[in-house]
């Protein structure tokens, strides 16, 4: 028999909007929350020491963390509610009223909200769906939009210093003065119905854990229940006393209000780790205990590019504390496993304690892809430049899921748009015409052949950028604008400076910095086309503009001659000036351009990003053969780093290359590098004099892994890919698709993972 | 100065050529012609032609443009007669597959120089600097001399790596410039010298003399061919000059392995060592014990 698909959660969510579309937008949304929670908090699993699991549903409302690809404000994931119509086993009662739910919402959701609100400008330009659901089939053109809020971190520290209770009397006195004096305290009583429902969930869990202590047969997990109802019930009633109960109370929290980051976990659990240790309160091993399951927690419910943990750096209070509890975190990871989540990230300066390094290095030698590691040296400058924010705020900057930088409790900056920069040179070269659809998507700046210097095609290409960071720009500022119309975000709100004291909500005016950044995808590929096109067509004319044009076309087939040369021109990643430079350029003024948008628009910064994620791979899918030799089709590099291993002189020379673009002026770049295994053993103070090197030269960031199994066999299939492949065999280093067959294979069979 | 010499590679981040992290120069040109070389393209002091046989579609597109007539094919088969070339390029641009290639270019010290200098910061925290190897770069006396020089004008540690095969005179100006050596230690016996590698030992070990008496830190550098020099005397050899020289470096032990072959094959080389298998790792750790059992405790795999 086939599960029933039950929409009562859904349908009473919907009900509870509907029957309060006119109420004040805090109360409607409190309403909201009470139809959702406990509703959607799935049950205690046999190993859990923390309560908090979600199923969020089709509909609802969170910030960031709901169902793949709907989660934005007031979501409603179509795609799923159609599925199980179509499975036929929605209970007959519900069925018209699943029907109706859904065509209620095509106009209620937040993200309809924004797409009705669309400028003219925006509407020819903008893609009007989803990246993430529709991955496979959705045409995407240089600039679309991204829906969710992403990158909540709220002040724990507040929520853990006060409590629930503390927090709700704090709310109420602003709410009673604010009622005195005229105001809009609305708010206020939306967040407290608010905490009311999440005390609400403490007791469900509550009551939840003591039910399966009484039906459990094992003594000792029936104990650790007990404990649980226990933390869950002292959580509704006051604040936090030891570790166990403020690791819950952030857990919890995280998931109620939506989050996908965990934030400075060392600064806000630090002082209750080492108190509960060093009086004896809780031994190293219960602590460990409660880590693992707070890692599986994280790893079940939250998605590969988020849950962020944040340990290290400048700007912790309680240094000492966090160092220590850093460390637990660090001995989580080793004893937990390799694991996908959460993105542990390492900060870190000049005269931290080395301990959290060294544990650190020694875990990516192991195969952990993580800690990620953040030099504040050249970030906390950086942040504080390009963000326009004092150094004690930069102090707290956090990168968030795939690494733009908001600032901790007091700026936000979900990016809301990505930008395919090769595909816009790709209608550069063609007078603004799309060459799949044929469409006029970029400004009429000429042809390729209509250019008399690279200089002026470099002018007309950076025309072309401009004119879609400024409505991609646009398009972030209408996010906001449409959010806050529609929900105060109550739960982030109540957690984020100066909210509370302002009496508006986050997104109205209430927090303190409101930003954005822009994903862009694409620049190593771009910078080096355009060196080839510099080079061969401008410099050099080996090839003319017709030429190259036909190459391009023809995905080469016919050009070898060409693909050959462009292939062979200089590549950003090898310490060469000729393609570095032009790299530089290229970010200066993408960064720049970027960053200028907040002097046309009511954000406080709008910034470049260059991360890691799979758009590099989908958006590749839609340009056609590029300059730099790429074929049609092909993935795009991944953020700063060297297209296909094309980094082929050696790690310094990669090195050097990567600390040329500057971190004053962007959000968030990630470095990614590849060592051999030897480098973490024998050769580890050599790797480590290495690191510290980039890191001295300017180096903000690194992205380490060590060379896998994986790697070797993907470069006897795509050797032209794996330049950078470096392996040792007898007394020397050599790369490895260099290597004659046999010898390929004999090192393979020697790597265990 | 305008030397020139021919530079068949140079490796940025090398960790195993001396101290910290390096940048090593490979210069063409060897006077010895050891049995098991794994870099046979470094024998010859003059530019090759190197032809990849896996990375050839036959298109004949190579010898279209090649006026010495150096690639034919026959019967579907690539040839070419490598004496004639004389390394115009041309059939390197044409081909598309990248078959083809030249090793070795000609570069001057200051070119060198400018290729080095851009990890000077690496050098500088590691303790590493530049390695000068070959081929046997001592043979390009007056450029490597140049080098040095000008390397230990900016303060960059130097170390040379060398089979020791060079005229007494020219080594001992040498020794000044040089922070550390890499000396190879090959063949025990005069004959058995001259049998695999060419060359008497005579010099060499005179020059490893003058190189200790001067005070240079030296690595010793002992390639291990199975068949060749792995027998009990050659070990004992090695064990004795540890006890004749105790302020050696570190001695390193350098297994045989198999991939200089291909290379020889895409130089236009015949002979093959089919013979000699790549060394197991259990066999390479046991020379390591029989030495410390001879009381040479300084030897480590290298």
């Amino acid at each position: 028999m086939q599960k029933i698909d039950d929409f009562s959660m859904e349908l009473n969510f919907t009900e509870a909007y509907r029957k309060n579309i006119n109420e004040h937008i805090a109360i409607r949304e409190a309403i909201c929350h009470q139809a959702q929670f406990p509703a959607v908090l799935s049950e205690i699993q046999d190993n859990d020491r923390l309560a908090g699991r979600t199923f969020w549903g089709w509909i609802g409302f969170s910030p960031h963390n709901a169902p793949g690809g709907a989660a934005y404000g007031y979501f409603c994931h179509e795609q799923k509610i159609i599925e199980a119509i179509e499975r036929g086993n929605i209970p007959i009662e519900q069925r018209d009223g699943v029907h109706e739910m859904l065509h209620f919402w095509k106009k209620e959701t937040s993200k309809a909200k924004v797409e009705a609100a669309f400028t003219e400008k925006m509407l020819p330009v903008l893609f009007r769906d989803e990246i993430v659901s529709l991955p496979y089939n959705f045409k995407p053109m240089i600039a679309q939009p991204i829906y969710r809020m992403a990158g909540v971190f709220v002040n724990y520290e507040k929520l853990l210093r006060l409590g629930i209770p503390g927090l709700k009397s704090e709310i109420t006195t602003y709410r009673d003065n604010s009622k005195a004096s005229g105001g809009d305290y609305q708010l206020y009583e939306g967040m407290l119905m608010a905490l009311d429902v999440f005390i609400d969930s403490c007791h469900h869990y509550e009551k939840q854990a003591i039910e399966k202590a009484n039906s459990c047969q094992d003594p000792k997990r029936a104990k650790e229940l007990l404990q649980l109802a226990n933390v869950l019930k002292n959580n509704a009633q006051s604040k936090p006393q030891s570790f166990y109960e403020a690791l819950q109370l952030s857990w919890l929290y995280t998931l109620i209000c939506g989050s996908l980051e965990l934030g400075r976990v060392d600064v806000y659990l630090g002082d209750f780790y080492v108190n509960d240790i060093d009086n004896g309160i809780i031994t190293e091993e219960e602590a460990l205990s409660l880590m693992h399951s707070y890692w599986r927690l994280i790893n079940e419910l939250f998605r590969d590019v988020d849950g962020r943990v944040i340990i290290g750096g400048r700007g912790r209070r309680n240094e000492e504390s966090a160092d220590r509890f850093a460390l637990l975190v660090l001995e989580t990871m080793r004893t937990y496993g390799r694991a996908i989540l959460p993105q542990t990230t390492l900060r870190f300066y000049e005269g931290m304690n080395p301990q959290l390094m060294e544990k650190s290095i020694t875990l990516i030698g192991d195969g952990h892809t993580f800690p990620l590691l953040y030099n504040d040296d050249v970030l906390v400058p950086g942040v504080a430049a390009a963000h326009d924010v004092p150094l004690e705020d930069a102090e707290q900057y956090m990168p968030l899921g795939c690494g733009e930088i908001v600032i901790d409790h007091a700026g936000f900056g979900t990016p809301s748009g990505s930008l395919n920069v090769l595909k816009a040179l790709d209608v550069t070269l063609r007078n603004g015409v799309d060459p799949i659809s044929g469409k006029q998507l970029g400004l009429q700046t000429g042809h390729l052949k209509d250019f008399k210097t690279f200089d002026e095609f470099f002018d007309a290409f950076k025309k072309q950028l401009a004119f879609f960071i400024e409505i991609l720009a646009d398009h972030e500022e209408l996010e906001y604008v449409e959010s806050a119309k529609q929900a105060p975000y109550l739960y982030l709100s109540m957690l984020y400076d100066d909210c509370i004291a302002r009496g508006k909500a986050i997104f109205d005016g209430g927090i303190k910095y409101l930003g954005g950044s822009l994903e862009s995808f694409g620049s190593v590929n771009t910078a080096d086309s355009l060196t080839a096109i510099k080079k061969m067509v401008f410099d050099q004319k080996l090839i003319s503009a017709e030429q190259l044009i036909a190459a391009l076309d023809n995905n080469f087939v016919g050009y070898e001659k060409e693909h050959k040369l462009l292939k062979e021109s200089p590549k950003y990643g090898n310490d060469d000036n000729y393609a570095d430079d032009i790299m530089v350029q290229l970010h200066d003024f993408m960064c720049n351009n970027m960053r200028d948008q907040r002097d046309r628009t009511n954000l406080d910064w709008y910034l470049n990003v260059l991360i890691n994620n799979k758009q590099n791979t989908i958006l590749g899918r839609w340009v056609g053969a590029s300059a730099d030799g790429r074929k049609a089709g092909r993935e795009m590099a991944n953020a700063n780093t060297p297209a296909g291993g094309n980094d082929k002189k050696g790690i310094t020379a990669l090195l050097n290359s990567l600390v040329k673009p500057s971190h004053k002026i962007h959000a968030g770049t990630v470095q990614n590098m590849r060592f051999g295994r030897d480098f973490f053993n024998n050769d580890r103070p050599k790797f480590e004099f290495l690191l510290n090197t980039y890191f001295k030269k300017g180096g903000a960031q690194a992205m380490i892994t060590v060379i896998n199994r994986g790697d070797l066999e993907n470069a006897l299939v795509e050797p032209e890919k794996h330049h950078d492949l470096f392996v040792r065999i007898g007394g020397f280093s050599s790369r490895y698709i260099d290597l004659p067959r046999d010898v390929q294979l004999e090192i393979l069979s020697r790597v265990t993972y | 100065m305008r030397k020139k010499a021919i530079v068949f590679d140079i490796q940025r981040a090398s960790l195993h050529d001396g101290p910290g992290i390096r940048t090593t120069i490979f210069l063409k040109g060897c006077p010895l012609d050891c049995l098991w070389c794994h870099n046979p393209e470094s024998l010859g002091k003059k530019r090759q032609l190197s032809f990849n046989i896996e990375k050839c579609t036959n298109c004949g597109d190579c010898a279209k443009v090649c006026e010495n007539e150096v690639h034919s094919f026959i019967n579907g088969k690539h040839l070419i007669n490598y004496n004639a070339c004389d390394f115009s390029g041309k059939c390197i641009d044409a081909c598309n597959f990248n078959a083809l290639k030249i090793i070795g270019s000609e570069m001057s010290v200051d070119e060198l120089m400018l290729e080095i200098m851009s990890d000077l910061d690496y050098y500088a925290t590691s303790g590493g600097g530049m390695t000068l190897s070959g081929g046997e770069p001592l043979s390009q006396f007056s450029f490597s001399m140049e080098l040095l020089k000008q390397c230990k004008e900016m303060g960059i540690h130097t170390c040379v790596e060398t089979s020791g095969f060079v005229s007494i005179k020219h080594f001992k100006e040498i020794l000044g410039y040089l922070d550390m050596l890499l000396f190879d230690y090959k063949v025990t016996g005069a004959s058995a010298h001259k049998k695999f590698t060419g060359v008497s030992n005579e010099t060499i070990l005179k020059n490893l003399d003058a190189a200790y008496l001067y005070g240079v830190p030296i690595i010793l550098r002992c390639p291990v061919i199975p068949g060749i020099n792995d027998s009990e005397i050659h070990f004992n050899a090695i064990a004795a000059l540890d006890k004749k020289y105790p302020n050696l470096h570190s001695i390193e032990i350098l297994p045989y392995h198999t991939m200089g072959n291909s290379k020889r094959i895409s130089i236009g080389v015949e002979e093959t060592l089919e013979h000699l298998k790549t060394v197991p790792p259990e066999i390479t750790a046991n020379w390591i014990e029989l030495l410390r059992s001879m009381g040479c405790n300084k030897a480590k795999m290298g």
